[in-house]
């Protein structure tokens, strides 16, 4: 009776190692290592590679090529956390303990910013949208800090807005006094303001701790905010805002020339829209 | 034209000398007879401040105050969902714009872009105020910053008139 009844169990475990042997291969390919990490901030560089920063580094991912792409030096507990791409393409990095760095495709190394920066509180880095030397640094204790000069000198233009900033972007969206717009996601929603810095002001409702946001370059009125993981489209600047279903903790974004508007997610996967609009994995 | 005289200009407050002191400073007018506390004549007072300032209270003060304090709750949409008139003075923010550009505003005119009607936010006076008088009273909206916001806004007219980057 005994053996009558392990003899199923037996047979049942042999199937699912086999299942197992068969699929470990498809889902190593699909999901290696470094794949399966929390993508913590997104960039596209010059040749439309997406950037993606990990928990456990930085990779350049072009059609199924992942390159890593070291990190720059910096002092343990450093955390790099911000990506922006600037109007000429360089790719900047900044978090706390890290300040502000910027990539030199050509020699593939970091050149330190940080000069004239306290690199310690650095949180989030903007690039303008179209002057290439002009950078904005938000350092959480004190504030928005401004570069004219590609990062050679940073000078303080404000304390920002009320909140603390988790992410923000500048955009070349119409309408400004001066040449655009500054987005700025804050542990309240959606900060906004002219990038004059002449008031940060509510951009519309939506309430929560922002931790990624991203505008479409193409149409600058569409702007994407996560909150709480929940992804949240404008369609007109920030006045309004509407939840976007996305299967899975999107953590963050950014807008790829080839793919659109890209997902990095808590569990690793990046997603884009498919041609009949469905999110789906950039590797398929 | 009204010639602003300095026992107006003190009766208006402290810091309303504060400023006056600080803007002949920026035109370089001579001072002497204020800082000695000796009665200045309207012979002191820099003609194009004079200028600027009746100016500002034909065209500008009705709507952002004749010290620049603005329009009360600025910072938020009124119930006709337009942008009410900001302050001028140091709590505001048009010392963050370059000379250029406050000509721009003030000649041109803005709509504010979430402004839930369509006129302007600011009215044009391209047709009502000549370029001296626009610039006459950017010079005048000077003297209601504190001395870090001129300083600033040099900077930001030293930078709007240079090519991004040749800093």
């Amino acid at each position: 009776m005994k053996t009558m009844v392990n003899h199923p169990g037996i047979l049942l475990s042999v199937f699912f190692l086999l299942m197992l042997a068969v699929a470990m291969p498809a889902a190593a390919q699909a999901q290696p290592a470094d794949h399966s990490r929390q993508v913590k901030a997104l960039a596209t560089n010059a040749s439309g590679a997406l950037l993606v920063l990990r928990n456990g580094g930085l990779f350049a991912l072009e059609g199924q090529a992942v390159t890593e792409v070291p990190l720059p030096p910096a002092a343990s507990g450093a955390e790099p956390r911000s990506l922006a791409r600037g109007a000429d393409n360089r790719i900047y990095l900044a978090g706390p303990g890290l300040g502000v760095w910027r990539y030199d495709s050509a020699s593939e190394h970091w050149q330190s910013l940080n000069d004239t920066l306290t690199e310690a509180g650095i949180t989030a880095i903007a690039a303008h949208a179209t002057q290439p030397n002009t950078l904005y640094a938000y350092h959480e204790k004190d504030g928005m800090f401004r570069s004219r000069d590609a990062g050679v000198e940073w000078v303080k233009v404000d304390s920002g807005p009320r909140e603390p900033v988790q992410a923000f972007l500048h955009s070349d969206m119409p309408g400004s006094m001066e040449s655009g717009w500054l987005f700025a996601g804050t542990t309240r929603g959606v900060a906004r303001s002219m990038d004059c810095f002449c008031f940060w002001g509510d951009a519309g409702e939506l309430r929560g701790a922002v931790s990624a946001i991203a505008y479409d370059p193409e149409a600058p009125e569409n702007v994407y905010a996560v909150i709480e993981g929940q992804l949240h489209h404008s369609p007109d600047g920030g006045e309004t805002w509407a939840g976007v279903d996305v299967a899975g903790v999107v953590t963050a974004l950014t807008f790829s020339p080839t793919q659109g508007l890209v997902l990095g997610t808590g569990n690793g996967d990046l997603l884009a829209r498919d041609a009949s609009g469905q999110w789906a994995s950039v590797h398929e | 034209m009204v010639i602003c005289s300095p026992v107006t200009l003190l009766a208006n407050g402290h810091l309303f000398m504060n400023k006056w002191v600080a803007s002949l400073v920026l035109f370089a007018a001579p001072v002497a007879g204020m800082t000695s506390g000796g009665s200045a004549t309207s012979e002191s007072v820099p003609a194009k401040l004079a200028e600027g300032r009746q100016v500002y209270e034909q065209s500008c003060a009705s709507c952002h105050g004749w010290q620049g304090e603005g329009a009360a709750n600025w910072q938020k949409p009124d119930e006709a969902g337009e942008r009410p008139p900001p302050p001028h003075d140091e709590t505001g923010h048009i010392w963050r714009h370059s000379d250029a550009m406050l000509f721009r505003m003030i000649a041109e005119g803005w709509r504010h872009p979430f402004n839930k009607t369509d006129r302007l936010t600011m009215p044009a006076f391209r047709d009502t105020l000549t370029d001296q008088e626009i610039q006459a009273v950017i010079e005048y909206l000077k003297t209601f910053w504190d001395e870090d916001q001129r300083r600033y806004q040099l900077e930001e007219s030293q930078n709007a008139t240079e090519p991004e980057g040749s800093s």
